[in-house]
Order: C-alpha cells, then structure tokens, then sequence
C-alpha cells in the first residue's frame, strides 16, 4: 500500500465515459506525466471516505469540470468549508467534504477548486473540442504557475 | 375526475434521479402514485458490436456505486463463452471473485446505512430538511460516523487491493481473474497497522446490528408499518444447502406467507421470467410468467435473501437471522422498513466471509485461469447488494456480442417500489390540505429502503437541483419549489 507522504492532494471529478464530464480524469492523467510530487486521486463522484482521507494532507485540489461558461475556460478558486447538504449523497460537494473533515477530524486543509468548462456531456469516450482546448489552457496554467513552483496559495487565480 | 399532480424531482439521497408523482383528485384525496425512472439504459444496445471479452469492463460504466457487481456478473456470463462454467473455475479464481465481492457488499452496505438511511432512523422523518443529512449525522454523532467512514473505506480497500482501483477496476478476465493476492496485501487487511483490521469491521457490523435492534424495539409501531405490504421474495440461495449466497447458486422465489413459487438453476431465468413495460417509465416491471404481472412480481435485495434463505453459513451473522426470523415466527418478513435490519445483518455476514478467506492461503495462488469450448451465450448472475443483478450476452462466432440482456436489482424492485409510495402515499397524504416537506420525505423513505441506484448521469459543478412540482389534472403547473 501506498504510504501517505506527500502533503498536497489532487482529486480528479468525473466519468471520462461521458464525454466532457472527464476533463477531471484528464486533468490527473496529465499531471501525471510529470511525476509530481503529489499525490493523486480518481473519483466518480467525492464519497464521505475522502474526508478522512483529506484529513491527512495540507493541501487539496478539486478539479472538475463545469457546466458554466467561465472565461478563459478554466479558473482556480479557494474551496472553504461548508454546510451545504447535497440533495444526493452520491455526488458530496468538495466544500461538504471540507466540512466534515473539519468537523470529524479538526482539520481544515488549504483547498482550492478548479473548474474546466465543459461542452458535450453525452454518453461517449472522448472530449470535445471546447474540452480539449480548455484542458490545454487549464494545465498549461497550472503546470506554470503550479507545478513547477511546487506551491500552492489560497488565493484566487 | 379532476385530479392534480404532485411531482418531487429528483428523489434525493438516492443513486441518481428518480421523480415521484403522486395523483391527488379534486377533494385532495390521493388518486394513485408513481416512481417514474428516466435513467438512461442505453448499454444493452451500446454493447452490441463489442469483443466479448469488452464486457466485464464496459458495464462498469453503468454505475459508480456498485460497478463490482456488474463486474462480476458479466464476468461469470463471459466465463461460459469461453467453457468455464461457475464449477469449472479455479477454486483460487472463484475465492479471488468472492473476496471481492464480499468487500463490494460491505462497503455498499455500509454506504447505504451510514449516510442515506442514518439520518432518517436518527433525527426521523418529521426533522427539517437541513438536518436529515449525512452532514448533521457528522456533526452530532462523531464516532458513528467515523465508524461508518472506516467500514465503508475497508470495503473500497479491499477492492483496491484486488481490482487495482475502488471504482471501475478490474479482477476477473474470461476463465478467471489476472491476479492473485500478495502476502502484504493480506497483511494489510489482518494487521491493523494501517487500517482498522478485520476483525474490527466484525465488531463494528455487530455493534451496529445491536444498534438496529434497539432501535426498532424503541421504534417496532412505526418500523413495522411503514409501507408494509405483502410481496413476492426473489433471490439466489446456495445450490445444495439452500443458504444466503450471494455469488452462484439456484434462483428461488416464495410468496408473502412463504410458499415455494419457484426454485431453478439460475441459467433457467430467461424461461421464467417476462418484463411488462408502462408508459410513464422507462424500467421495465420484470414478474414470474408462470403467476403472471399482478402476482408475479417480487421484491429482491437484503430483505428478500434473508426471507428465501434457509439460513447463513456464518455463526454470528446466523445468529442474528435466527433473531430477525422469530420476530415473524419464521413466517416471511413483509415490512419494508426492516429491509435495513436485513443489510445489516448482510453485512455483518460478509465481515465474517471476507475473514475466512483472509485466513485462507488459497487466495496467494496462481491457478488463475481456465479454457474449455467456446459457446456463444453466457448467462451470469450474481446478488448485488441491492439484489438479484441478471446479465446474458450472445456472441456470434468471431466472438463479437450480438445480443445483450440486462436486469439490474432496481429493475426487480420496480413494482415494489412502486407498492411502497402508494402505500405510504395514501397513508399519510390523504385528505391533508398541504403537502408538507416531512410527508414528501416520507415517501423518499419508502423508496430509499431499496436503495434504489437509478444510474449515474453527469455531474458536474452546479447541477444538483432538487425541483418540487404541483399541477392539475390538466398538466398544468401549479406551483414549483426548487432546492439548490
């Protein structure tokens, strides 16, 4: 099993069997390319276990993708803890999961969001154009000012 | 007769988006209710033109939550294609499948209890909206919901360790599985030095069997009447003993008073069984043509298995059946609300398998797969943990699937589920003036006890909204409440 020993975490949210709605898995396959010093996780949907497994690291990245036009399609924002109850448990928002981290185990990790915008979300492998071309933007962006820096601020970007 | 319609949509803390519509008359008295079902099931036919072999890793994709289970189902039917018949597997291979699939139920078992059906026994079904949530169970029952975390991650561990992935992994391959289980892969499950270790997942799911127990002797007027009505059982059991199985045996049904409807080998089912269709929904109402639709229907999942059963293999889990049957003086169990004191029992027995073949070396070897005579129809079918889950493929002789048939446990409990809301329905919205956010969640409570999995659509950020709908008879829209 793999031991627990870097501090920053990278969630990827999504189903890459539907087309966009895998910028996520996407987002994590290039990041992993480049050997980073994080630690990365793929998820269907956020599920309470992540709390626990959150509990563990200082910082935590959400990435996901979005339904909503964002310009420059793609942005990084901070991700605070919240009370705000899903109408489906199966798809726990990441500021729940920051909740319940906070609340069951008195942690409350430096966590950001980032959102990729999204075009086609049908049943189908693969993303779209407008996918892809966010995508590129969005790691591009990370990869400079991010990864190579190794640090991340709660900030917005 | 004029009548209004009432429409909750989606269904929450359900697996994916159900709506419910509840048909009042003109004097407010309900005229009858349905659960419609718009999930997307497009994979029978999306599947057609695939290697067979595709198969056991495509339907992953119908759901998130329990993708082991069609993992495992249509692994056993692409087993056929290849000769192997469930016998005829490696007993390595079949331990190596069990393991993984105990540790599916498990976890899905304790998914459901923990945090969707918790918040209704714990703060009831009258608590404002806001607090019947996993979120308030977190907030003020700490240790319970650590637990509950803790049982829920051993499950996903599990398969990890043995699929590579908690979701869409993969073990089996057609004639087995790919891989075997390492020595610190076994030890991670037995030590506790990383994890809370098995025999800790056995105290909890007993502890919390207990908890059940208490609480429906606190509750027993209410738990026993909730959407209580009298159905059909249907599931697998053990092919010589006639004991809760949940990954091979004979398929068999019993009525509401326990008479024997059907006991046949489970490759049989096709002769057995038909779907009827309604126009307000798109899943199917599978029933026993031999009693026809109305009588033929039955009720799958935990509280059906215990009720066909003649009993469980494990000691522990055994006992508390033994409770949960004098209950009824062995008579079937018809009261919908104790399909929770049946998943925990489920769970605590799956606790007890997975230590058995932890204990067992078998599961570090390497007769991992087998060929026989290729076939061009495989049949595979398995207890998920919503229950009876049915996978046929028919493949043409360059192997490439033809024919695809699927009937997912949500799909057997369609008419049950559907009984359940009228129930309630006309039990507690009848001749009332307003549609009060308690009554409406009563009525997700009767569905939620099938923990029903309506397919997972897209999720992306900012698309959860909860939309509450009134209209007359005509279709017009009287009033709408949205919740975001």
């Amino acid at each position: 099993m793999k031991k627990l020993d870097h501090n920053t975490i990278i969630f990827g949210i999504g189903n890459n069997g539907r087309q966009d709605d895998g910028l996520g898995w996407s987002f994590l396959a290039l990041v992993e390319t480049e050997s980073p010093p994080f630690d990365l996780e793929y998820r269907y949907q956020l599920q309470i276990e992540d709390a626990e497994l959150i509990s563990k690291y200082e910082n935590v990245i959400f990435v996901d993708a979005c339904k909503t036009k964002i310009e420059g399609g793609f942005k990084l924002y901070p991700c605070v803890p919240e009370d705000n109850y899903s109408f489906s448990t199966h798809a726990l928002a990441p500021e729940t999961i920051l909740y319940i981290t906070k609340k069951l185990y008195n942690h409350e990790p430096n966590a950001q969001i980032l959102a990729i915008q999204g075009e086609n979300w049908d049943l189908k492998i693969g993303l779209s154009n407008i996918g892809e071309g966010n995508l590129v933007k969005a790691y591009e962006y990370f990869k400079d000012e991010i990864l190579s820096k190794n640090f991340i601020l709660n900030k917005n970007y | 007769m004029n009548s209004r319609k009432i429409v909750i949509e989606p269904v929450t803390r359900v697996e994916g988006h159900g709506k419910v519509t509840i048909k009042l008359d003109e004097n407010g008295k309900v005229d009858d209710a349905f659960l419609h079902i718009v999930e997307f099931r497009g994979f029978e036919k999306f599947i057609q033109g695939h290697p067979y072999w595709e198969a056991p890793v495509l339907v992953q994709r119908l759901c998130g939550i329990c993708p082991v289970s069609h993992h495992l189902a249509a692994a056993k039917a692409i087993d056929q294609l290849v000769g192997i018949d469930p016998d005829s597997l490696s007993p390595i291979a079949t331990k190596l499948r069990r393991l993984l699939h105990y540790g599916q139920v498990f976890q899905s078992h304790a998914l459901h209890f923990f945090y969707l059906a918790s918040p209704d026994l714990l703060f009831g079904v009258d608590a404002p909206a806001e607090k019947r949530n996993v979120v308030a169970v977190a907030t003020e029952n700490k240790e319970l919901a650590k637990k509950g975390i803790l049982m829920r991650k051993f499950g996903q561990e599990m398969i990890k360790a043995l699929a590579g992935k908690k979701i869409h992994g993969i073990l089996a391959v057609p004639g087995g599985v790919h891989k075997t289980f390492m020595p610190d892969e076994r030890d991670y499950f037995l030590d506790g030095k990383q994890i809370p270790n098995i025999d800790t997942m056995i105290e909890w799911s007993k502890e919390i069997v207990d908890f059940m127990k208490s609480y429906h002797a606190e509750n027993a007027k209410w738990i026993d009447s909730f959407a209580r009505y009298p159905s059909n059982h249907l599931s697998l059991v053990h092919k010589e003993t006639g004991a809760l199985e949940l990954y091979d045996g004979r398929l068999r049904s019993i009525d509401a008073r326990g008479k024997e409807l059907m006991n046949i080998a489970d490759i049989e089912y096709s002769y057995h069984f038909k779907e009827a269709v309604e126009p307000w929904s798109y899943l199917k109402f599978p029933y026993m043509k031999e009693y026809g639709r109305e009588n033929g229907w039955n009720r799958v999942g935990p509280l059906a298995r215990i009720n066909t059963c003649t009993h469980i293999s494990t000691p522990l889990a055994e006992a508390e059946r033994k409770i949960f049957k004098a209950y009824t003086k062995d008579f079937p169990n018809n009261m919908t609300m104790h399909t929770h004191w049946a998943r925990l029992i489920e769970m605590l027995h799956c606790a007890e398998l997975m230590k058995e073949l932890l204990l067992d070396d078998d599961i570090m070897g390497n007769d991992l797969v087998r060929k026989g005579t290729t076939r061009n129809k495989g049949i595979g079918i398995i207890e998920a943990p919503r229950g009876t889950l049915i996978h046929e493929y028919h493949t043409d002789d360059k192997g490439l699937i033809t024919k695809c048939n699927l009937i997912v446990s949500t799909t057997h409990n369609n008419e049950a589920m559907n009984r359940g809301v009228r129930a309630v329905a006309k039990d507690v919205l009848n001749e009332k003036p307003e549609i009060t956010e308690p009554m409406l969640n009563q009525i997700e409570i009767a569905i939620r006890a099938y923990d029903p999995c309506l397919s997972c659509a897209t999720h992306a950020l900012g698309q959860m909204p909860l939309i509450v709908q009134l209209e007359d008879f005509k279709g017009n829209l009287l009033d709408e409440k949205v919740r975001s």
